[in-house]
């Protein structure tokens, strides 16, 4: 096991595309890693670019205490030591399950008795003890996707890649599997780099979690700092689908502007002086009372509480509703019981963020 | 968290940037050094210099040398040329409306017994060209069995098919089974969804057929007909044997006659002139088809086929009319073949005690036919086993490794698909003195590969294009290599589908006659020219009695070779 540190890592494509930029991160030796984003965000180029199948064009990446990668060296992905997890699973087709899982060790020289035994030790972890003979192709998505797990770790590697890895499969075995993964990687100490499109898994797995949008790390933390605390209104959007108001906090208020939101500064965390800025509000921090004020324009049932999308004036705010379901159409009025103030240095800039970042909540 | 920053600095920023540029893709690029890759790269670009390029590049040096083109625009080349230029577009036409008009009917409506019939259409396909051309004289030769019945019935002869009319009627039965295929591949790749959608929509299935599928099929009725058409330019079988009693002259013919007889001066290089026109009106039709290609519309990928379509009051009389069309075109020439077979001589009638075992006999045990047959098999063997091997070799290559010269590795091997046979053989004639293989069996065998190779890269390609690349990356992870990920993983997923090419490849050269008529040496004979030769000699019923069994060895190969391949 290792640790991967990358340092002020870029990777600019010939045509100009900017897939990753000034991404400066260590992940512990042990430690599980989340990367999640939008999709173009660049999680799956950093995952591409630690694996060695992309060159980064600036910063270096070290696994351990070797570089692997900076301007003038290029370690080749067959020489990093790493194991690896792929949306599809790419169990080869041609060979039976246990030559699937043996090659790693095959290719690295491990006499055959020690090869039979590591590689029963794997398929006993993941589960499948009975099937060395079995054609990949006569396997579920599931069985298939445990092979290439027990592949990408039987070869001790310093770092297990998860490339999207659980979310090719169905739900109820996704959750399953997400479970297994948990307690596999954990029993054997693996540091884990884990690329996925699904927030509530990444929070669900990762000891940490990295927000990435456009290219760059928006924010990195744990679960519940992420989810209580995002450093900017994207991420609150992106992670926690919080609804954005820009406008100012004068005098211990904060007004939207153009809009009749107002609250009150001792309900905004992160404090600031007075200015302009915007407010993030959590789906969980918002209150429908009966009312006249906003309509409610869809009304979802969930385990945890309703997800309700009302139309306050223009804006849609997204609320998460305990007890009472909602209709369609019904009139409520909204309350703000606690929200994320983050003041805007530039006017301009954070107007164009927060637009883009309404466009991200309404797409 | 600063792990060596002086690394960073220390790399001089010059070279940085002129490794930088990357495939788009964002596949692997090493640091610099070449690797095995590579070096197998280079080898297989120097075979297909020798195997493709070389005698190409033959042709339009020799032609270049001097001009002959006045010597194209008079006479005997230029009526052969507008011969060959009519029957092949005619004839591709034909195909083309044929084989849409099977792939509509046998693939989308309930038309009685499709599944049978969609086995015999296919059949003419298994039939060489000059084999068909042998057979159908017996049907509808001057002497044919349809000439006979009609003249004592009527007084008079129903069709001759010597001449002009029945050139293009043979070469549309031999290529109406590829536009077929080509179609109704493209049929099966349009999602039922699409024709659902205007169903839905209000309109009627025969309406939501003619105004959504067929228009979605244009791409691949185009390609179908560029392909049959650059293959009928060239062919050589049928003109001669239809086409030449009557004197319609076409370019293969023509320099068939001028490389045997000399009647020019410097044939080689006129030859090479007629080639070099050849090969533009190839190269055109090549582009055409790459420009089609391209605008073609992205389909997703479709689950179910498309609903069938019922013909309703139609269904009988249409059953009937494909089910007679088929069978005429199927049956009767393989029941003519068989008559003459064992008749002793054209224009005995049918009956009990004419019939004879002698012509398969004297067919199966004559020592040139034997020889021809030796011959045919070593070299057609010969032939599959190394296109197999170089074909795995470049469709693994050009699909499963990011490169710029890719594109153009697999367009040079892939081109002789699109150039006539005729002209294959004229570029290894040119080289064959210089390369010391003149007057030698091993020419053909080079023309072979150069003129097959194609079947086994695009065999190989086509499965492979359709696994994520992940494959390999999963290998690379393992800490396989880039060439050892190329064998272990590559090649091997792709072996199937390279020995399927292969025996393709053996197939179809066993039956070969117009590369193998062109490059004859002494014993270096084919089975297709003891046929050709028998049939030329007046021999009719020994070339009948050959073609029967080369046919129905022909037909059993492909059968076995399909359900292997199942």
């Amino acid at each position: 096991m290792s640790s991967v540190t990358l340092s002020d890592v870029g990777l600019t494509y010939p045509d100009g595309t900017v897939g990753l930029s000034g991404i400066d991160l260590a992940i512990a030796d042990g430690e599980f890693v989340a990367l999640v984003g939008p999709s173009g965000s660049g999680k799956t180029t950093l995952l591409r670019a630690i694996a060695g199948f992309l060159r980064p064009t600036s910063g270096s990446i070290h696994l351990g205490d070797s570089l692997v990668a900076d301007a003038s060296t290029l370690v080749a992905p067959e020489k990093r030591e790493l194991g690896m997890v792929f949306q599809q699973h790419a169990v080869w087709p041609h060979w039976s399950v246990e030559r699937n899982i043996a090659y790693p060790l095959r290719l690295a020289g491990v006499p055959k008795v020690e090869r039979r035994a590591r590689v029963d030790e794997v398929m006993a972890l993941v589960g499948l003890e009975g099937f060395e003979k079995r054609n990949p192709t006569t396997l579920s998505g599931g069985q298939r996707q445990r092979v290439a797990l027990a592949r990408a770790i039987v070869g001790r590697p310093r770092v297990l890649l998860l490339d999207e890895a659980l979310s090719a499969l169905d739900e109820p075995l996704r959750d399953k599997l997400r479970l297994e993964l948990q307690t596999l990687t954990r029993s054997i100490g693996l540091t884990v780099v884990h690329v996925t499109h699904d927030r509530d898994e990444a929070l669900a797995l990762a000891d940490r979690v990295v927000v990435l949008d456009a290219g760059r790390i928006q924010q990195v933390g744990t679960p519940p700092e992420l989810v209580s605390s995002p450093v900017s209104p994207s991420v609150a959007t992106f992670l926690s689908d919080a609804t954005i108001f820009t406008g100012r906090l004068l005098a211990d208020v904060f007004s939207a502007a153009g809009h009749e939101c107002r609250v009150d500064a001792a309900l905004l965390e992160g404090g600031g002086s007075d200015g302009d800025g915007s407010i993030a509000v959590l789906p969980e921090d918002v209150t429908l009372t009966p009312g006249a004020g906003a309509v409610v324009m869809s009304s979802l049932y969930g385990r945890g509480g309703n997800d309700v999308v009302v139309d306050w004036k223009g804006i849609a705010v997204r609320c998460r509703v305990s007890g009472r379901r909602p209709l369609v159409g019904e009139s409520v009025d909204v309350r703000i019981a606690r929200a994320m103030f983050y003041p805007s240095r530039l006017p301009a800039a954070a107007d164009a963020h927060d637009r883009a970042a309404a466009g991200r909540l309404q797409g | 968290m600063s792990p060596s920053p002086t690394a960073r600095v220390a790399g001089p920023v010059v070279t940085d940037r002129a490794r930088a540029p990357r495939s788009p893709r964002g596949s692997t690029r090493r640091a610099g050094r070449p690797d095995g890759v590579d070096a197998v790269r280079i080898a297989l670009w120097l075979v297909v210099a020798a195997v493709v390029l070389l005698p190409l590049g033959a042709i339009v040096w020799l032609a270049a040398s001097d001009n002959h083109l006045p010597l194209l625009l008079g006479g005997d080349i230029a009526e052969a040329g507008l011969n060959s230029l009519v029957s092949s577009v005619s004839s591709a036409i034909g195909a083309v409306v044929v084989g849409t008009a099977l792939a509509l009917l046998l693939d989308r409506t309930d038309l009685r017994g499709r599944r049978v019939l969609r086995l015999f259409a296919l059949t003419p396909l298994l039939v060489p060209p000059f084999v068909g051309a042998i057979a159908w004289i017996g049907i509808a030769g001057p002497t044919g069995s349809a000439n006979a019945l009609w003249t004592q019935w009527f007084g008079a002869p129903l069709w001759n098919i010597y001449g002009a009319d029945g050139v293009i009627f043979l070469l549309t039965v031999h290529s109406y089974p590829v536009a077929y295929i080509i179609v109704s591949a493209a049929l099966r790749r349009i999602p039922s969804d699409l024709e659902q959608a205007a169903r839905i929509s209000g309109a009627s299935a025969i309406r939501a057929v003619l105004t959504i599928t067929v228009p979605l099929l244009r791409p691949a009725i185009l390609s179908a007909f560029t392909l049959v058409a650059v293959g009928n330019l060239a062919d050589f079988g049928i003109p001669s044997i239809i086409g030449l009693p009557e004197r319609y002259v076409t370019l293969s013919t023509l320099i068939y006659r001028y490389i045997q007889s000399g009647t020019v001066e410097s044939p080689l290089e006129v030859i090479a002139t007629i080639g070099v026109v050849l090969l533009v009106v190839a190269a055109a039709a090549m582009v055409i088809d790459m420009l089609v290609s391209r605008s073609r519309w992205e389909l997703d990928a479709s689950a179910s086929s498309g609903q069938i379509l019922p013909l309703g009051v139609a269904r009988l009389p249409l059953t009937l009319v494909a089910w007679a069309g088929v069978l005429a075109i199927t049956l009767l020439p393989l029941s003519a073949l068989l008559t003459q077979s064992l008749l002793p001589a054209p224009g005995v009638p049918l009956a009990w005690e004419n019939l004879t075992l002698d012509n398969i006999v004297r067919a199966t045990t004559a020592p040139a036919t034997v020889t021809g047959a030796v011959n045919s098999v070593v070299l057609s063997v010969l032939a599959g086993i190394i296109c197999a091997v170089i074909g795995l070799a470049i469709g693994t290559l050009v699909t499963r490794t990011a490169a710029r010269s890719n594109t153009a590795l697999r367009t040079v091997a892939m081109l002789p698909q699109a150039i006539p046979g005729l002209v294959i053989a004229v570029g290894w004639l040119i080289i064959a003195p210089r390369i010391g293989l003149f007057n030698t069996p091993w020419l053909i065998l080079c023309a072979y590969v150069m003129a097959f190779v194609a079947i086994v890269v695009q065999s190989v390609s086509a499965p492979l294009r359709s696994t994520p690349m992940t494959a390999e990356e999963a290998a690379r992870i393992s800490g396989a290599s880039r060439l050892r990920a190329l064998f272990d993983i590559s090649w091997r997923m792709a072996l199937p589908a390279a020995i399927s090419g292969g025996t393709l490849v053996v197939l179809t050269a066993v039956r070969e006659l117009t590369i193998s008529v062109l490059l004859l040496a002494p014993g270096a004979q084919t089975l297709g020219v003891s046929i050709f030769s028998l049939q030329q000699a007046g021999a009719y019923n020994a070339a009948s009695a050959l073609s029967l069994i080369i046919t129905l060895v022909g037909l059993a190969g492909l059968g076995l070779a399909a359900r292997r391949a199942r």
